[in-house]
Parts: structure tokens; sequence; C-alpha cells
């Protein structure tokens, strides 16, 4: 079988070229993993990615009644945070000071004395200062905190503008309110406004979704979308970097050396198209199986996850031979294959996964390229879509691939006729 | 410059059709664009003998070759390997033969054991036998002890080594060489010229392509000069060189007589044919048989009290052929 022999020559030399692997490999893995790492362990809580950060909070405040300081308190005590921080509440701030000096605590939250009467205060607007003592070789726990109190105190502001203006209205009927009386005021709206879903966890949403909804769904979709981006543009990559291999044969003399072997055209052409359709396989199935296994990722049902490889492989070859077949030189193709692939790959959407708010037309611009169409189907597959969900995009990569493949079939058999 | 060359009549020439032939070319052309790289082109070389195309860069020697190794179609005219036509029968002309390229075309990633497995898988061999010709050739090129290593790390020596062992692995009937010998220290040069010959002794035919005279000249049954895509002469080195007459050169340089003088007596005498003084008061003779007449030469420059200060002697050679039939020198290009 010299095509197969011709074949796998192509793909010692590729899978002996460091370079390649890296490119087929280990940029679509590492890109992904950079992704996983920066978003994976904060959500993932489930998967006890991250230990909950330990929180000293001393509470100062001195006010009686409806009090901020026992607001925030409850707040940080509240079960929704309790996959993000773990507290306990200190009698004195020299103990909470001495938890993070000795790293019994990442962070302390003083609560200072004055704290209702400041953060209430319409008139004077001055910054409340909750301190924050924390544990300098951390990074993520203290920003958390630091986030949660925040918007807390965000959501006094708005306490704070309501208070305010029940003042000015209260004024018009001639009703004089009191600092005290507007401070409850403000304060009784805000446990109001936290009873009627405008809570603080509304941060949790903001940050992440995935925390929300059942069994951590949303963040192996994304790290799967972020992972199904990459691996496309990475074999389409390799469609046309092995597709290359024509070209360079051609420069070395070797495509001529084969010309004069009894070894038909046709037959060396077809060697060259089965060693990148091979090479896309193993690329492929590689990718799949890796990133499961290291990222978690959920690829959908074997049946349709089978359908798409088969397809991703014929649409990149096909595009990548159709590429090559216009390049006459190396020199030139590194520019072509850069360039076609990195616009291509950018419409297709595979820079963009996993992004929401990505315009709704964008969706159109994917299904002109490509890449769109192998994204739209592992996107499916990737939701939990069957066969029928994917059988459109799978269709059309079959098609669009076999007739790449055939363009690129006549214009080399013209060229090396 | 340009001379109107029609094709000396080499005599013996059709007394040396012996032997069955291996190689028949007929009016062989091929224009790329405008260049006209071969014109009318016609040649054979009988089975067991190696014919050298000789000729300046762009003679058209590669392309004729990539005609007769299929890799070219041809404008006009025909061949015949092993009497199979090129333009017909292709797949038998290239089991038939072996093709060294110009250019070294070898996958410098592999090795130089994967390099001829892969090549013998391409001429059909298979298995046990495969395995046994990769170790025959290894074995005759000198490389069995760097068989592993990738081909890129050899030297310019080991690489033609290697692209000539390629050619071999399916004991080919006919060897087609392009300038085998090009940019390689004299050792392996030497080296693969006696490969050549022993090829051939074992039988092989070889058609050589080179721009050294003295390649062509050691290694061939006959010469083929190729200028400007044309075929100017071709036969035995002695049929050649006697295009330039049976006259041998001799430049000398005298001291303490007039040139002019020792020029006449010279030329007086028996078998010097002409006597030219020079610029630089050396004088060149044209004589019939330089072992002769260099005693008397040196007889009469004693007469005169004169000292030949120098003596050098040129046979005749291809380069002399080349020049007479072209007015340039086979390098000047
Ligand atoms: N592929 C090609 N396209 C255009 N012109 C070509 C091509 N190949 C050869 N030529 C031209 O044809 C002529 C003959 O070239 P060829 O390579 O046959 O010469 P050569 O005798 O092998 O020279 P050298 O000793 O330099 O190898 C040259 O003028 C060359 O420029
Ligand atoms: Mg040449």
């Amino acid at each position: 079988m010299k095509i197969l022999d011709i074949a796998f020559k192509d793909m010692l030399r590729s899978f002996r070229s460091g370079f390649a692997i890296i490119m087929m490999f280990g940029l679509p893995l590492l890109i992904t993993g950079l992704f996983y790492l920066a978003f994976g362990g904060i959500i993932n809580g489930d998967n006890d990615q991250l230990a909950p950060t330990k929180v000293q909070v001393v509470n100062l405040d001195q006010t009686q009644g409806v009090a901020a300081g026992n607001s925030l308190v409850t707040f940080l005590q509240s079960q929704e945070l309790t996959k993000l921080i773990a507290v306990t509440v200190s009698p004195d701030e020299a103990s909470a000071r001495q938890a993070v000096d000795s790293q019994q605590a990442g962070v302390a939250v003083i609560i200072p004395a004055n704290f209702s009467n400041t953060i209430m205060d319409s008139a004077t607007g001055a910054a409340t200062a909750v301190t924050l003592y924390q544990d300098p070789t951390l990074r993520l726990g203290p920003q958390i905190v630091r986030e949660l109190i925040g918007h807390f105190l965000d959501h006094y502001n708005g306490s704070r503008i309501a208070g305010g203006v029940l003042a000015a209205q209260a004024g018009k009927y001639g009703v004089t309110l009191d600092n005290t009386a507007s401070q409850v005021a403000g304060l009784e709206y805000s446990q109001w406004a936290q009873t009627q879903g405008a809570q603080p966890n509304q941060l949790l949403d903001l940050q992440a979704p995935a925390s929300q909804s059942a069994n951590d769904k949303p963040l192996t979709s994304l790290i799967g979308s972020v992972m199904a981006g990459m691996m496309l543009f990475f074999v389409f990559y390799t469609g046309a970097d092995t597709a290359e291999t024509i070209v360079k044969e051609e420069e070395e003399g070797t495509l001529a050396r084969l010309f004069t072997t009894p070894t038909s055209r046709p037959l060396i052409l077809a060697g060259k198209f089965v060693s990148v359709v091979i090479t896309l396989l193993i690329q492929v199935v590689t990718l799949v199986v890796a990133s499961a296994l290291l990222f978690g990722i959920n690829w959908g049902a074997p049946l349709p996850v089978g359908f798409m490889t088969v397809g991703t492989v014929v649409l990149a070859a096909g595009f990548g031979l159709l590429l090559i077949s216009f390049v006459k030189t190396t020199r030139q193709s590194g520019p072509v294959i850069g360039g076609a692939l990195a616009i291509t790959g950018m419409l297709g959407g595979l820079m963009t996964t996993g992004f929401n708010n990505i315009p709704s037309f964008f969706a159109t611009i994917n299904l002109l390229t490509p890449q769109g169409w192998v994204l739209k189907g592992w996107t499916s597959t990737l939701g939990g879509g069957g066969v029928g969900d994917i059988i459109g995009p799978w269709l059309v990569s079959i098609v669009l691939g076999l007739a790449l493949f055939g363009v690129a079939t006549l214009i080399f058999r013209r060229r090396f006729a | 410059m340009l001379q109107v060359v029609t094709q000396p009549q080499v005599p013996g020439k059709a007394a040396n059709h012996n032997g069955p032939i291996a190689i028949r070319v007929e009016g062989l052309g091929k224009n790329f664009d405008k260049i006209q790289a071969v014109q009318d082109v016609s040649f054979e070389v009988e089975e067991g003998q190696i014919v050298s195309l000789l000729g300046p860069n762009g003679a058209g020697k590669t392309t004729t070759l990539s005609m007769l190794a299929c890799l070219l179609r041809p404008d006009s005219g025909d061949a015949w390997i092993m009497d199979y036509s090129i333009k017909t029968e292709a797949a038998a002309v290239k089991q038939a033969i072996g093709v060294v390229p110009q250019e070294i075309a070898l996958y410098s990633d592999l090795s130089a054991k994967e390099n001829l497995q892969f090549w013998g898988k391409m001429y059909g061999l298979r298995g046990p036998k495969l395995t046994g010709r990769v170790e025959e050739i290894l074995e005759l090129v000198g490389l069995t002890e760097r068989q592993k290593g990738p081909v890129a790390k050899f030297s310019g020596g080991m690489k033609r080594r290697l692209n000539i062992g390629v050619a071999l692995l399916h004991r080919p009937q006919v060897l087609y060489m392009d300038e085998p010998t090009v940019g390689i220290d004299p050792q392996s040069r030497r080296n693969i010229l006696d490969s050549v010959k022993k090829l051939n002794r074992e039988g092989m035919t070889v058609l050589y392509t080179t721009h050294y005279m003295e390649e062509a000249q050691e290694l061939s049954n006959r010469i083929i000069i190729m200028d400007q895509g044309k075929v100017i002469v071709q036969g035995t080195h002695q049929e050649l060189v006697k295009i330039v007459g049976e006259q041998d050169r001799i430049n000398l340089t005298v001291s303490q007589v007039v040139p002019k003088e020792i020029a006449e007596r010279w030329h007086a005498l028996e078998g010097v044919n002409r006597v030219s003084l020079n610029e630089d008061n050396s004088l060149t003779l044209l004589v019939s048989d330089s072992n002769l007449i260099l005693p008397n030469l040196f007889e009469v420059a004693t007469g005169l009290g004169a000292r030949i200060t120098s003596v050098d002697i040129q046979e005749p050679n291809l380069e002399a052929v080349f020049l007479h039939l072209t007015g340039r020198g086979l390098r000047d290009s």
C-alpha cells in the first residue's frame, strides 16, 4: 500500500517535529488550561478546587437596633457565601489581627465603632472605613472579601439615597426628620430591599452565574466552549500545515523524485491527503479525550461527538488542502495560512466562544466560515444535543469539506500534470 | 560569437553499434516559455555503456534527463528506455531507471535508513527483500555507521552518496546521474567515480551529466557535448579530440635570444605546423607529436645559445573541442 507508505512517512515527519506537536496538542490544551485555572478554581466550589477563605470579623459598631455592623456580619455569615468564606466572629481587633498574623485566618474584617452613623450619614457621604487586614501572601481570598464588602457598601449607598429622598419628601409635607429617623428609614429600606430579592448575594450572580444553577454546568460549559474554539483553531491550522508538506516536498526536490519512481501522481497526492486526514483524526480524538480528562469537559453523547469528529476532520483537511493549493512556495505559505486561518477563525467565532455578550448577528457571520459550522455542531454536542441537533452543521461540514477537497485536487492535478 | 555548428561526421560512429540499445532518443525538444531548453536532441546508448552529457550551465542536460525520466513531457520527439516509450509506457520506464537528481532530494528529518526504506517501498520493495537491499545500499555508500541520525546532520559528501544510494535500491537497468559530484571534496568525488565504474562493470547502463571534461573523459565510452539545448557533437573521446586535429600545443619561454629568430628556425623543423609569438614573448607551437619534436627544439635552441626556461605541453582535450566548436570555454557561463 504505497498510499499508506506515503501517508505514514509524512506523519513520521510531522510527529517528530516538536513544533508541530506543540501546535497540534500543546497550545490548545495550554490555552484552555489557563482559562480553566483563571475561572475554574473560584467557581467550581463543589470540587473543592479552593478552600473557603477564613475570615475573622470584629464588629465594633455600637449602634443599637438595626445597626449596619450587624447587617454586614449577618451578610458575611449568610448561607450563600459559605462556599467562599468561613466567618469567625472575633471579640476584639487585636485577636483578629493575631489570627491573620499566625495564618489562622486569611483576612480580618474590622467594622469600626461609628460604622452605622457614617454609612447612613446622607449629609456627609463620607467613605466608611472598614479595615481589611490580610495575609499578604494570599490573592484570591482577600479579593473575594473585598468584593463582597464593596458590594454591601454599594448597597448601603442605595439605602442612604433612599433615606435622603425620604427626608426631602417628609420636608414637603412639613415634617422634619431628625438624623436618627432618616437613618432608621434608610436601614429599613435596606432590609426591605433584601427581602425583595435585591440580595447582596446577587454579587454571586455577577461573578459566578455557575453557582446559581444545578450541578455546575455553566463552568464546564464555559471551559468546553473555550476548548472547542481552541481545538478547532488548531485543527484547522494543522490541516493547512500538514497539507503544506506538498509544497515543502516540491521545494526539497523529493516530490520530483517521487514522480520518477513507479508511483502514479494521483496516488502520491492521495497519500498526502490521507496523511492530512489521519493526522487530524489523531489530533481531534486526542484533544477531545485529553480535555475531558484534564478539565472534566463533557463533550456530549458518543454518536454526535463521533459525527462531529469526522465532520471536523473532513472540513479542516479540505480547507487546508485548498489553501495550500494556492500557495507556490513555503515562504508564501506562512502568511497565507496564518492570515487566512486567523481571519476565518475569528469570523467563525473560535476566539469568542464562551462570551455571552456577543451581538447576535455575529452568529450569522460565523456561518460564513467553515470553522463557524463545525463550531456550531460542537456547541450543540457540548450542550447535550443529539444527532438530530448536529445533523445540519455536520452535513454542511461534510459537503463543504468534500467540495474543497475536490477543488484542491483539481488545482493540484493541473499543477503537477 | 554565435557560430552555426553543423554536427561533424565522426568516423567510426556506426561501427560502435554492436550491443543492444538501452536508450534511444529521437528528436527530443522542450520549451519553457520563450527558452528553447532542448532542441532536436538525438542519441543512443548501448546497454552496459557509460555515456556522458557534457555541457556548460544551461546546456539542457537536466531538462533532457527529466524528459527521459518521465518527469517532463517532451514538446517534440520521443525516447525509448529498454524499448519502452517515455511517452506511452512511463510506468515501465520508471521501473527500469534509477535517477540521481542534480539537487539532493532526501528527507532531511529522517535518517538514512528511513529514507532508504521509504524510497525502496516506492520502488515496490517490501519485507525481507527491502530490509536486505537497504543494508546492502548502506554498505555500498559507506553509511552503515551513520544510518540512524537525521540526514540534516550529514556532510555534503554523505548526502551525495545517499542521494545516489536511493537510486540503486531496485537494481535499475539504467542509471541517470545528474552532476553527482558537484560541490564535494576530492576524496568523495573519487569515491563516487569509482563506484560508477564498478556499477557499470556489473552491467549497469549509465547516462551521466557533467560539466567537468575530466570526468567525462575518465568515465565514458561515449561523450555527447551539448550547448544551448543542442547536441553539438558526439563520439568517443578519441573521436572528439580528432576534431581539433591531431596536434599538441606546446608553450615555451626562452631567454638570451631574439624570439623571432628562434621562431623561424623552429618553424622550419619537420613536424612543426605553426609557431606563433605571444605578447609576453613566449612562443606557442602546434606540433604533430610533442614527444618526437621536443629534442629537436632543444637542439636548435642550444645552437643559438638560447635557454628554454619553461615548457608546457597540452594534449588536445574536450575543452579544446568545445572551444573549437562554439568559440567559448566550457566554464565561461
Ligand atoms: N522549469 C523551468 N522553467 C523555465 N526554464 C527552465 C526550467 N528548467 C530549465 N530551464 C531553462 O532551460 C535551460 C536548460 O536548463 P537545464 O537545467 O536543462 O540546464 P543544465 O544543462 O542542466 O545546466 P546546469 O549545468 O546548470 O545544471 C536553461 O536556460 C534554464 O534556464
Ligand atoms: Mg542541470
